[in-house]
């Protein structure tokens, strides 16, 4: 029993992580339709560029978030604009697929070129403090990410809910014709779009190498689980992705820590079969492409 | 066809002019990729799914062979690639239930499905230690052919998959299955609406690309003769053949075999000439993003259009009529006949 | 249909493309190499390294080896009088592609002789290669089961002992101890790969045979980022001793974890990352080193043959310093060294005559004395190195221990 809640307290701190990511690829499924194979290389590279502020100039990994956040909006703002614009329409569902795997394979290029392909962590003095409440321990710095992903996940609501932006985006991702109809500009609209799901891969990414430790080929893995979450939570669906995410971290904590770690990427993947069988739509999602 | 049947006498005449083995190693390896891009230009490129876990059936083959032999002796050289149709048919067997989950969803929730049933793949030849030796790998019976002469037989039976393969889908083409195909690729729902038997051609489809996939993994094991679960099943070997097939040019009978013969050369090549310069990865990713933004449809289709605008420019008179545009790319029978 | 014509040059120009292939490839056909002849001409030794994809590190460190031991040897004259040349390609981390290599290594480069790539899981295939063509084959870093099980009369490993043996010197050691100050329990967590989970096994089975009780065992998966569900269960189990088949990554992890548990083993035996001198201190806090043990085939300050010279070139042409040096370099190294003893002894240096050589007596090299059963698997044992007030040192066998080993460990911090 003891074990069971511990891996659920695991699952949940290293769900909220997971849950900022996520958002950010089901932002850009939802906007531009496109699915964003780069999304794992994106976190990685933040995650790189918050080790590099760390150990040259000492900054914290979260003070660092601005700073990688900003610059990796201009970098998806960028990589929208320079390949998934030029592919003609009818292209691009079945290449946007390749064309963000192939920025993927780049920038772990790139990121193997700069720092080499050895694992780095990022660490901090408090990187091992732990609490112990009621006997279960809670690991600090995975509980400031949690926190961290909370308040990024508030601020996207806030940002989508409450400014005129985030209105025209939502309404691009409800009706692209009627949207443009409106006024609404498609293209600026999944330009900036690309760049918010590239921020929050940002802000999640800059916090990851706290948690693990990564290489340039650590997106392979990342990638796989954000694809089943937002599958899981319905393409398209924010609150989904957040719900998604919670599921397959706790599923996998739970038989991680009360059968073995060895079957505990199974758990998800069972979880995500059944509901591709029960409601091919996934939890929250609407009839999109793709889905029945 | 004449075309087809000097490719195939030039191919099966090549080991014969003694060339040096790295030559042969290559064209073993470029052939293996021809064959697993034209059975994964069926699904992917004929049918309009795209499955990103081709992968995991590769595994399966070389799995399947590893097994087979540890549970029955090995008598002669060639017997891995006796009980080759066997493992093919086993794997397509093997696919059906699977298709039949993973085609309920379309397109990109499909794509992800499959990437998905690949990880799985991995996850449980990892963890069935009992059955797939875990991390520990399987090994087969080293091949006792000669020295001077080890790649011949494993040449032979690639080249012998890959005309089972063009001549699966050359007669795909032209039948009515082919007519199905492309009916379900533009509309499946219409398709369905006009009676075309959408679920049996789907799954028929995926089974023969698997089955085919599957053949290939187990001659590979044969020529490694060692298996590790994370190199028997490798996301890189499926984006190789997509990428293959999407350069050569989906949905058409050559297109698949094109792309595999310059792609798999040139990363061999680009590897052993530039590897250690970590700009490999880099010019990989490079020469991918190129073509798919000035080669979006592949180069057969692209060359086809080209010849097709010229020709019709020329038989033309362009002052009095205005030039026909070309049709679409959905009827069968568009690609090399 | 008519489209079909205008294909017929395409086809014709493709296969134009594959005839000039096949007749440049006529031209290199030919025999491989068998071995230097005579003659000045440089010596030239393949190898194909892993410089990029998962196993780039060690790979490089290899290849830092490799060149350094060709640089050394070169500037005595050079072996036998031809000066020594290394090619090294890339094989990506991928066994296709090391196959790939040495096929090209040996039938279009007709190198002389080759030495190893980095890995069992790439020395495998590798070595089918080199043995077809009748090459011997050095190998600094495959010492798994799968590589002996091939029973090749022409491969070397390079290191005191097979892998999966190299714990073995942590179980002498404890069973060596009086029987009151033993460990009772022991638990084991080992990661799921050919070399660490069969390392922790071997410690177990001679652990179980002289009465210490196993209470809790895992073995999780390679990429397992989270180590704490696993390792609470160890701090569940309360045991005398850790055991962790480790490689690096998952041994920081588990110490991490086991410092956030607030559970401090009286033995943790960690059998790869804890004998890296540089990086493990830097991951757990140098305070939490103190205590652990782990296994080292070379460590800086070794007085094995021809270390010290060894660490004084590497630092002269890479700089740093000796904590930072990768084993994997020395091991590279010793590759050369066999080759140099090969020479002297016999005056020749081909192929053919290393295998029969090295199959038979002892060989001194910086690794310490090796010597080879016929299936290549070495015949020796590693060192037990332990952490002491910062530093990593041999503590047992006698022979080469600088000084008496630590127990019980001292608690997290220091």
């Amino acid at each position: 029993m003891h074990s069971l809640i511990q891996g659920v307290i695991l699952g949940v701190l290293t769900g909220g992580v997971y849950a900022l990511m996520a958002s950010g690829q089901t932002l850009i499924f939802g906007v531009m339709k496109v699915l964003n194979l780069a999304q794992g290389a994106m976190v990685i590279l933040s995650a790189y560029l918050a080790y590099q502020l760390h150990s040259s100039f000492g900054i914290d990994p979260f003070a660092a978030i601005p700073i990688t956040t900003a610059g990796m909006f201009l970098l998806g703002v960028t990589v929208e604009v320079l390949f998934l614009r030029p592919l003609r329409r009818e292209d691009r569902a079945e290449l946007s697929l390749l064309v963000t795997f192939a920025i993927a394979l780049l920038l772990e290029g790139v990121m193997s070129l700069v720092w080499k392909t050895n694992y780095r962590s990022i660490d901090t003095s408090y990187a091992n403090g732990s609490w112990t409440v009621f006997g279960y321990q809670i690991t600090l710095v995975r509980l400031w990410a949690f926190l961290m992903s909370a308040g990024a996940l508030g601020l996207l609501y806030l940002l989508l809910n409450k400014t005129r932006f985030g209105r025209a985006v939502r309404a691009t991702v409800q009706n692209p014709e009627s949207a443009r109809l409106l006024g609404v500009e498609s293209t600026r609209v999944s330009a900036f779009g690309f760049g918010l799901g590239a921020a929050t891969a940002a802000a999640a990414g800059s916090v990851y190498g706290l948690l693990y430790a990564f290489y340039p080929g650590s997106h392979y893995d990342l990638i796989s689980l954000l694809l089943s979450i937002i599958i899981l939570g319905g393409l398209g669906s924010i609150g989904g992705a957040i719900i998604g995410a919670l599921v397959v971290a706790t599923s996998s904590a739970i038989v991680a820590s009360t059968v073995s770690a060895a079957w505990s990427p199974m758990a998800f993947f069972a979880v995500l079969i059944v509901v591709l069988l029960v409601r091919p739509r996934g939890l929250f999602g609407t009839a999109a492409r793709g889905a029945i | 066809m004449a075309r087809a049947a000097v490719f195939f006498a030039l191919l099966a005449s090549l080991p014969s002019f003694n060339l040096a083995h790295w030559v042969l190693n290559l064209l073993v390896f470029t052939l293996m990729y021809a064959v697993m891009s034209s059975a994964w230009n069926l699904l992917g490129g004929f049918t309009g799914y795209p499955s990103l876990g081709h992968a995991a059936f590769f595994g399966v083959g070389a799995y399947a062979v590893a097994l087979w032999f540890k549970h029955h002796a090995i008598t002669s050289g060639y017997e891995p690639f006796v009980v080759l149709p066997m493992i093919g048919l086993f794997a397509a067997v093997l696919g059906i239930p699977i298709a039949a989950i993973a085609m309920r969803t379309r397109f990109d929730v499909f794509a992800i499905v499959t990437i998905t049933l690949l990880f799985v793949a991995q996850t449980l030849a990892f963890n069935l230690r009992g059955l797939t030796g875990g991390a520990q790998g399987i090994s087969i019976t080293v091949a006792p052919f000669s020295p001077a002469m080890f790649e011949r037989p494993f040449y032979y039976v690639l080249l012998a998959l890959l005309g089972l393969a063009m001549g699966i889908t050359f007669l795909t083409m032209r039948s009515k299955l082919g007519l199905s195909l492309a009916a379900v690729r533009a509309d499946e729902d219409k398709a369905r609406g006009i009676g075309v038997r959408v679920t049996g051609v789907k799954l028929l489809v995926f089974a023969v690309s698997v089955g085919l996939t599957a053949m290939v993994g187990a001659v590979w094991a044969y020529y490694e003769s060692f298996i590790y679960p994370q190199f028997a099943i490798d996301p890189l070997i499926t984006i190789a053949i997509v990428l293959m097939t999407f350069l050569g040019g989906r949905g058409t009978l050559w297109g698949p075999v094109l792309g595999a013969g310059i792609l798999e050369g040139a990363q061999q090549l680009f590897a052993y000439w530039l590897g250690g310069s970590q700009v490999y990865l880099i010019a990989y990713a490079a020469v991918f993003l190129v073509i798919m933004l000035l080669l979006p449809r592949g180069i057969l289709p692209t060359i086809q259009d080209r010849i097709r605008r010229r020709r019709r420019r020329g038989t033309v008179n362009a002052a009095a009529v205005p030039p026909a545009l070309p049709l679409a790319e959905v009827t069968v029978g568009g690609g090399a006949a | 249909m008519s489209v079909c014509k205008r294909l017929w040059p395409r086809l014709l120009a493709g296969a134009a493309g594959v005839l000039a292939l096949a007749v440049t490839g006529c031209a290199a056909a030919g025999a491989g190499g068998g071995g230097a002849g005579a003659g000045s001409g440089p010596l030239v030794i393949g190898a194909s390294v892993s410089l990029t994809g998962d196993f780039a590190d060690s790979g490089q460190a290899v290849e830092r080896g490799y060149q350094l031991w060709a640089d050394t040897v070169n500037a005595h004259g050079g072996l036998l009088g031809h000066k020594v040349q290394i090619k090294i390609v890339d094989d990506l981390s991928s066994p296709s592609q090391v196959i790939s290599n040495y096929e090209t290594l040996i039938s279009q480069a007709h190198v002389s002789l080759v030495f190893g790539p980095f890995s069992s899981l790439l020395t495998v295939p590798a070595s089918q290669v080199a043995k077809r063509y009748g090459y011997a084959f050095l190998e600094p870093a495959g010492g798994g089961p799968s590589v002996f099980a091939q029973k090749l009369p022409n491969l070397f490993f390079v290191q005191p002992a097979a892998s999966v043996q190299s714990g073995d010197v942590f179980a002498n050691w404890v069973l060596s101890l009086p029987p009151a100050q033993r460990p009772k329990t022991a638990a084991y967590a080992e990661l799921d790969d050919p070399f660490s989970a069969p390392i922790a096994e071997s410690i177990r089975a001679k652990f179980e045979a002289a009465g210490i009780k196993t209470v809790f065992k895992q073995v999780y998966p390679a990429e397992t980022q989270d180590l704490s569900p696993v390792m609470a269960g160890v701090a569940a189990a309360r045991p005398d001793v850790l055991v962790g088949g480790t490689q690096n990554q998952d041994a920081y992890a588990q110490v991490k974890a086991l410092v956030q548990l607030k559970i401090s083993p009286k033995f943790v035996y960690l059998s790869n990352g804890a004998n890296s001198p540089q990086q493990f201190p830097e991951k757990v806090g140098i305070g939490n080193t103190a205590g652990i043990m782990s296994s080292a085939d070379w460590f800086p300050g070794s007085t094995a043959t021809g270390s010290a010279a060894f660490t004084a070139a590497y630092i002269k042409k890479y700089g740093g310093t000796a904590q930072q040096i990768d084993p994997s370099s020395a091991e590279a190294f010793a590759c050369g060294q066999l080759l140099q003893e090969v020479a002297q002894k016999t005056g020749k240096i081909d192929n053919a005559t290393i295998v029969k050589t090295l199959h038979s007596g002892t060989w001194p090299t910086l690794l310490g004395t090796l010597s080879w059963n016929a299936n290549g698997q070495p015949n020796g044992q590693f060192s037990l190195v332990q952490w002491q007030h910062g530093t990593l040192i041999p503590v047992y066998p006698a022979g080469i221990s600088r000084a008496a080993p630590m127990y019980p460990k001292p608690g997290w911090g220091g």
